[in-house]
């Protein structure tokens, strides 16, 4: 079975296989089998603690390494002018396997120390200057702003000043002061504080203050235009300079005090101009050394972060890989020498030999001689579900795994719904225009997925690139039903000649018949919409039976592969029965309907809605009026007893077999020993004569719970199983009638769309007929890709998603595996 | 009633809450972190729970007050989301419990000015969910009155102090009087509050803060014990919320040693077990000193074990009720509890962290687990 080709109609053949791995290629083996990507490790020490694992010392180092790489992206992100990152693809490889491997990893565990140690020094040093420059930037605000303040001030102080040097004699203390401070030229007989603080909290601080010193101040504050942005987080800040005057040595220190606790900076000004002014100076002069200093710390730290940009990605990738392959050996068991690893694991059959060669090479390059051991086991397990896609059938198996993933080796819808599910949103979405348009968009994606696959597309975007082929086929598809409702933007075309004369407003028949498609006649005509409709419901109704159908079919593959043959005929027959009496009847009455020139008949045509009706709640009784053929009743009749006898047979055989079962094996004197210890122990002898002992699979305790031959399960699982069937054939066939609605409403929509624009301006003459064409024109063509090709092309999408995953799913699809998970490191990559 | 209407508002915060309370360590995981022996070994076990990777980008060493203020930052930010999303009534439920905090606050800054301590690592060690704005003038005061004047007037712990003011000017005994009288009157208010949001919020409040009305009155009372408090001073500190209240409050206001206070809280049948072997069993731990330096300050040096010993029972006791709390659908009180549980959790996780930073491994179970 390995042998055959690869197929997608059922999963991979799977085979639980040992690897026995000498410790010292143990490391290279896994890394070997990561790149292979399809060995899923099964986890050898479930009771153990994550951290009482044999590789957690190596983890843990990977880990700090780790942290320093992320470190150093993150440092780098912040950069506001972007520092060049070179790509994986660009980057000398950094080898971890092989001999040298341990030295390799020692290297980059150290030189990764070394560059976070530079670097943080770095941080450090730029980040002390930068906040010694803020404080120098304070500085030089706050005297700035206290000077223009005390300029402004004194002006208005000397007229103060001289009135009230008229009014009153000056007191003794006054004069003293007036004389000490002499030789200022004008000056303040009050104290006063001046800083800096934050924008936000200067108003808890102005009111603070008022409360502390019971509004005994004068608080003047002016803000500072430029933010303070912190050069460790970018985040910025706004301040405020303020000047508070204060009377006395305990006011002022509470306002310093407040101050402080508050997160202002204090500056001390001199009350002097003149040393104002120097200190200003002084304070300039700092600022444009410190500027040259912080300047250059600043290179010198781009070239670091430059250096480490040039292999930061080989980095990062390594240290992804060591992680994952230590983890992985974590899962492995060490025999009882701690000479060499066990490992247990699901691959493909097919894939084997290619596993071996891994091993081998994996051997070669580590320079040893004692190559891994790798032997099938036998095992009762279910294997993980591995279906084989590539980019093309990717995107239609997803669309399925969504819904479940296949029980091992069951037919796998998949495959199908590469066809059908393009086509039945082809029936909701059929315009030749609207296809084409996706058809283009789906080409364009494809031709420039190289360039595309790379770069990161958000999640929207990257939704419909994932889903490139499937808009491919459903833009491919749409153009062929467009043709068969021959409709292009809700027009339609004229491609060969008509089968009907239309004299002034009747039309009349010339014996034609249109070869391809809905004849054109019928646009615009007055019962277009009639024809139409009755058209595309019979229509959806014929694809839905035949779907069904069809998923019912896929029953049987699934019964001859699991040999549980009496399924054929307990459910597959009595459902293909039951479905076929009721609407492959109407499907065929359909046909037969159309087929029939009701012109020359000599009944009415009959409604096929009534006649299902009273097909069931008056069997025997046909009124002659609408007869649809002679002997119609009988067949009816005949039909719907083959229907009613379809729901016993298929509520009892079942069961019926089960308990019969059941009572065999009792009669034979059996009881239910673990089924599956008798023929395994008769193999395990063999085995182990041969191999000593060491075809045993290490973990045999988990195994699943063995199935429980409960009759009553089996019975009430039957029950649901026929209502659910029997109900769900009328439900479903009435849910593909949605095939109809959304195709209607999606050809009124865009007709609406096209009256409403383009046919008001096809017409216009001369200049302003050209810039109306031109605007409205555009806005058509917006309003047609937006809403009929993206809205109305997504809720297509949805109800054929619906019908593969309810209609068809829900006959035949048991969807009860797991998925297969390898160790690879392409995933990883997927997931960065 | 409430069962149709407390969705409209409260529904989604329920759930987020109800999410966070899944989240809280197992007795598994405890286990698992009792085995640890390196700090390293620590954090990559708890980076298997719900506090993820909280931990990963911390430069090693890492030292316990890091794991602790990590821990305690994911439960603000907790808080926080909590607190954004919410809208009255619960809005100002969540902002009631947030007073706690700032009494705390306000105590820690005082204390720490009178003994000279630097303000701004003062603010520090403040508790984030207590921070108000004006908190750093605190440290400006120099007497009762003027710190209510000047900073606590316009907070809403304003009220609770009124009645406190006198011109005393601060010291050790002062300022326990000062939080015993906010805690009171912090109590007494939620309490309040509680009812007035009726059932079921307001009976598994009840049994919540009632507990912590008495735990506070033992607490006192037990650490009065030889200081210059009266007992007149004593009986007004007691909240008059608790299950001790009336006769149990006045019992303990007159009691003068620890047999008393057994006496005192004998009617009510849980508190009877606190006091079973209290007095001998040895070894106290710094587990709830910090909320509770009411035992360092006031305690009797023979009684500090003892007290301590007492102080784990009230805590155990104190989870116990708030596990309790969430047996009931519909009310307010599983946002407190949670938040307390979270807090007996970091304290216990950094308890283990502790022990194995100092190897101190034959203690490291003296925990309190909350789930």
């Amino acid at each position: 079975m390995g042998d055959e080709y690869p197929t997608l109609f059922r999963s991979e053949q799977m085979s639980l296989v040992q690897l026995i791995v000498p410790t010292e290629v143990a490391h290279d083996t896994i890394a070997e089998l990561g790149e292979l990507g399809n060995v899923q490790f099964k986890d050898l020490n479930p009771d153990v603690n994550p951290f009482q694992r044999s590789f957690v010392g190596e983890i843990r180092r990977i880990d700090e390494m780790a942290r320093r790489v992320r470190f150093f992206a993150s440092q780098i992100e912040k950069e506001k002018e972007p520092i060049p990152i070179r790509p994986l693809y660009d980057s000398a490889p950094l080898v971890t396997v092989g001999p040298r491997a341990a030295q390799t990893l020692d290297e980059l565990d150290v030189k990764l120390a070394e560059h976070e140690e530079r670097l943080t020094q770095m941080n450090d040093s730029y980040q002390l200057l930068s906040e010694r420059l803020r404080e120098l930037v304070e500085a030089r605000h706050v005297l700035r702003e206290t000077a223009q303040f005390f300029e402004q001030a004194a002006v208005r102080e000397t007229e103060v000043r001289t009135s009230l040097d008229d009014s009153s004699a000056p007191l003794l203390q006054h004069d003293d002061r007036e004389q000490q401070f002499g030789g200022g030229d004008l000056q303040f007989d009050l104290e006063f504080v001046a800083g800096t603080i934050d924008r936000a909290r200067l108003s808890t601080f102005e009111r603070v203050l008022w409360r502390v010193l019971r509004g005994n101040l004068y608080m003047n504050y002016i803000d500072i235009q430029e933010p303070f942005v912190d050069p460790a987080t970018g985040a910025e800040t706004r301040k405020n300079v303020f000047i508070i005057f204060a009377h006395g040595d305990i006011l002022l220190s509470k306002i310093r005090k407040v101050a402080e606790s508050m997160g202002a900076t204090i500056y001390p000004i001199d009350v002097n101009p003149d040393k104002r002014a120097d200190s200003m100076r002084e304070v300039t002069g700092r600022l444009e050394d410190l500027q040259i200093v912080l300047y250059n710390t600043g290179a010198n730290r781009r070239t670091e972060l430059m250096t480490i940009g040039e292999s930061l990605a080989s980095w990062q990738d390594v240290v992804a890989k060591e992680k994952l392959i230590y983890e992985t050996l974590n899962l492995l068991n060490y025999d009882v020498r701690r000479k060499t690893l066990i490992a247990e694991g699901w691959c493909p059959t097919r894939d084997i030999s290619q596993i071996q060669l891994a091993l081998r090479h994996a051997t070669e390059e580590s320079g040893t001689n004692v190559p891994p051991i790798l032997h099938e086991l036998r095992t009762n397990r279910t294997p993980p579900t591995f279906h084989r896609t590539n980019k093309f059938t990717e995107g239609f198996q997803t669309i399925m795994d969504a819904y479940g993933i296949a029980t091992y080796q069951e037919v796998n819808p998949g495959l199908f719904a590469v066809i059908t599910f393009p086509f039945l949103f082809a029936v909701m979405f059929g315009d030749i225009g609207h296809g084409f348009i996706i058809f283009t968009a789906a080409v364009v994606m494809i031709l420039s997925e190289r360039k595309l696959a790379k770069a990161d597309l958000g999640e929207i975007f990257g939704t419909f690139f994932f889903g490139r082929y499937i808009i491919l086929l459903m833009g491919l598809f749409s153009i062929y039903t467009g043709f068969l409702y021959n409709d292009i933007f809700s027009k339609s075309l004229h491609l060969f000649h008509s089968g009907w004369d239309v004299n002034n407003g009747t039309a009349v028949s010339n014996g034609h018949t249109y070869p391809f498609g809905i004849d054109p006649a019928w646009h615009g005509a007055e019962n277009g919409l009639l024809f139409t409709n009755s058209y595309k419901m019979k229509m959806s109704i014929v694809l839905g039976v035949i779907h069904m159908t069809f998923a019912v079919c896929l029953q049987v593959p699934n019964h001859i592969r699991f040999k549980r043959f009496s399924d054929i005929y307990t459910n597959f027959i009595p459902q293909m029965i039951f479905l076929q009496s009721i609407f492959g009847y109407l499907v065929i009455c359909i046909i037969y309907k159309w087929t029939v020139d009701w012109d020359k008949a000599s009944t009415q045509p009959p409604s096929l809605l009534n006649m299902l009706i009273s097909m069931v709640l008056s069997p025997g009784s046909v009124d002659p009026e609408s007869q649809l053929y002679p002997g119609q009743s009988t067949v009816q009749v005949i039909l719907l007893l083959l229907a009613a006898v379809c729901v016993p047979w298929l509520l009892i055989t079942k069961p019926y077999l089960q308990w019969q079962e059941m009572k065999k094996i009792q009669g034979q004197g059996y009881i239910g020993l673990g089924a599956d210890d008798v023929p395994r122990h008769t193999d395990d002898t063999t085995l182990e004569g041969e191999e000593e002992g060491n075809g045993r699979a290490v973990v045999e305790a988990n195994d699943e719970e063995h199935e429980e031959h409960d009759f009553s399960e089996v019975v009430v699982h039957q029950v649901i199983h026929t209502i659910e069937f029997c109900l769900g054939c009328v439900s479903h066939t009435a849910s593909y009638l949605r095939l109809w609605a959304l195709s209607l409403a999606h050809a009124q929509l865009s007709e609406v769309l096209w009256d409403m624009t383009l046919s008001n301006v096809l017409g216009m003459p001369g200049l302003v007929g050209i810039v109306a064409l031109v605007i409205v024109g555009v806005l058509w063509l917006v309003l047609t890709i937006s809403i009929l090709c993206v809205m109305e092309g997504l809720s297509a999408f949805l109800h054929a998603l619906r019908l593969h995953w309810v209609e068809a799913n829900s006959k035949h699809y048991e969807a009860g595996g797991y998925q297969f998970v390898p160790l690879s490191f392409a995933r990883l990559n997927e997931k960065q | 009633m409430e069962a149709l209407l407390f969705n409209v508002s409260g529904g989604f915060l329920e759930g987020i809450v109800r999410g966070y309370k899944a989240g809280l360590l197992t007795q598994n995981q405890y286990n698992n972190l009792t085995q640890c022996e390196t700090i390293e070994d620590f954090r990559t076990q708890l980076s298997a729970t719900d506090y993820g990777n909280f931990l990963a980008n911390e430069p090693l060493p890492i030292s316990t007050s890091t794991i602790s203020d990590k821990a305690t930052q994911l439960l603000v930010d907790q808080f926080n989301y909590l607190r954004s999303n919410a809208v009255e009534p619960l809005s100002r439920f969540l902002e009631y419990m947030t007073y706690a905090y700032m009494i705390d606050n306000v105590i820690l800054i005082i204390t720490g000015t009178l003994h000279g301590r630097n303000t701004n690592e003062l603010l520090q060690r403040c508790h984030p969910l207590g921070v108000f704005d004006t908190m750093p003038a605190l440290c400006v005061a120099t007497n009762v009155e003027e710190l209510y004047h000047t900073v606590l007037v316009e907070t809403p712990l304003a009220p609770y102090f009124r009645d406190s003011v006198t011109a005393a000017d601060l010291d050790d005994l002062n300022i326990e009087i000062i939080r015993n009288t906010l805690y009171k009157a912090y109590l007494e208010d939620f309490d309040a509050f509680c009812q007035s949001l009726g059932a079921p919020t307001a009976d598994v409040m009840h049994r919540i803060l009632a507990f912590e009305a008495d735990r506070r009155a033992i607490n006192i009372t037990i650490n009065s014990f030889g200081t210059q408090l009266s007992k007149e001073q004593r009986a007004k500190l007691f909240p008059t919320i608790g299950r001790l209240f009336p006769e149990g409050n006045n019992t303990l206001a007159r009691a003068d040693d620890i047999d008393q206070v057994r006496q005192a809280v004998e009617p009510v049948a849980e508190y009877r077990a606190f006091f079973d072997t209290a007095p001998g069993a040895g070894g106290g731990r710094p587990n709830g000193a910090g909320s509770e330096s009411t035992a360092n300050l006031l305690g009797d040096l023979g009684e500090l074990g003892a007290a301590a010993e007492l102080e784990d029972r009230f805590f155990v006791h104190e989870v116990h009720l708030n596990k309790l709390a969430f047996l009931q659908q519909f009310q307010y009180a599983v946002f407190y509890s949670y938040i307390k549980l979270k807090e007996q959790e970091i304290r216990s996780v950094t308890w283990i962290a502790e022990c194995i930073a100092q190897n101190a491994r034959d203690r490291i179970h003296d925990f309190i687990p909350t789930f």
